[in-house]
């Protein structure tokens, strides 16, 4: 059985679906006996799903920018 | 094929359509830079986002949609970046480690391998709720800004764009064992910061 030390250092794999088979069945044993390593996979996922909602900083200068690009464009497809 | 989102706005683009280049431009420059901040550093990597805009635009007519726009897109940029700084790779990249890849600190886990410290149980249990604290978003922001240039950067690629491994691998040239313990390391990080603040309301 993996302690729970050895459960963490996989925990980013898992979560990616890059454990082998038996690895993967020897972290849900794992997990299937551990509340304290379910509360860290669990709190890892939130982690995860915080960062997708993280709001992005504005780009600085954007309308200039897209003006630029936009004007860049025009002239190159003439 | 491409995806029909992906051919309505590249109408506009190819039209010239300034809202449209604007439309692009906040969707795609987060994961550009962070593209580029891999592989140039922080101190090019406002250039070469610049440089991959302006090839971008040059080549539009040329997209065929074989790639979703944002994969076309993050390669322009990836190449602007290699072909520019290839020599100015400024991380030193670690070995090809075998798995698994480290943990949290020694310190949380007794001689056996068990919980010493088990993790603590965060207030909330929704991403919405725990961003509505404007401390934790700045906490994060900072964590985030703290990380290595690579790390900072799979981890957005990953987590923020939801890219796959393997194309993180093909962008930034790395191995796919080197995404996985940079990954693994950042995502610790962020772990270990947010946990914190839970704990004490503090960054």
């Amino acid at each position: 059985m993996l302690t729970c030390k050895e459960q963490v250092a996989r925990s980013s794999d898992y979560l990616d679906g890059q454990l082998s088979f038996r690895e993967r069945l020897m972290v849900r044993h794992h997990l299937m006996f551990c509340p304290n390593c379910r509360r860290f996979i669990r709190q890892m996922k939130l982690m995860q799903a915080t960062l997708r909602k993280l709001p992005e900083p504005p780009v600085p200068d954007l309308d200039h920018l897209a003006e630029k690009l936009a004007a860049d464009r025009r002239r190159h497809s003439r | 094929m491409i995806a029909n989102d992906d051919t309505q706005l590249l109408q506009r683009l190819l039209a010239g359509e300034q809202r449209a280049y604007k439309e692009l431009v906040s969707t795609y420059q987060s994961p550009m830079r962070a593209v580029a901040y891999a592989i140039v550093g922080s101190r090019h990597a406002d250039e070469v986002v610049q440089d991959a805009w302006l090839s971008v635009v040059r080549n539009l007519s040329g997209f065929q949609g074989r790639s979703s726009l944002k994969t076309w897109l993050l390669t322009i940029t990836a190449n602007a970046a290699k072909g520019r700084y290839k020599q100015n790779r400024r991380e030193v990249l670690l070995d090809d480690l075998p798995a698994p890849h480290g943990t949290l600190g020694d310190d949380r886990f007794a001689a056996d391998g068990h919980w010493l410290l088990a993790p603590f149980a965060w207030h909330q249990d929704t991403p919405e709720a725990l961003l509505t604290e404007s401390e934790l978003r700045d906490c994060l922001e900072h964590t985030l800004l703290s990380l290595s240039e690579l790390q900072g950067s799979v981890l957005t690629l990953r987590e923020r764009q939801g890219l796959e491994l393997e194309e993180i691998c093909n962008l930034l040239d790395i191995s796919l064992s080197n995404v996985r313990v940079l990954l693994h390391r950042a995502r610790l990080k962020v772990f270990a910061t947010v946990e914190h603040f839970e704990e004490t309301g503090e960054c």
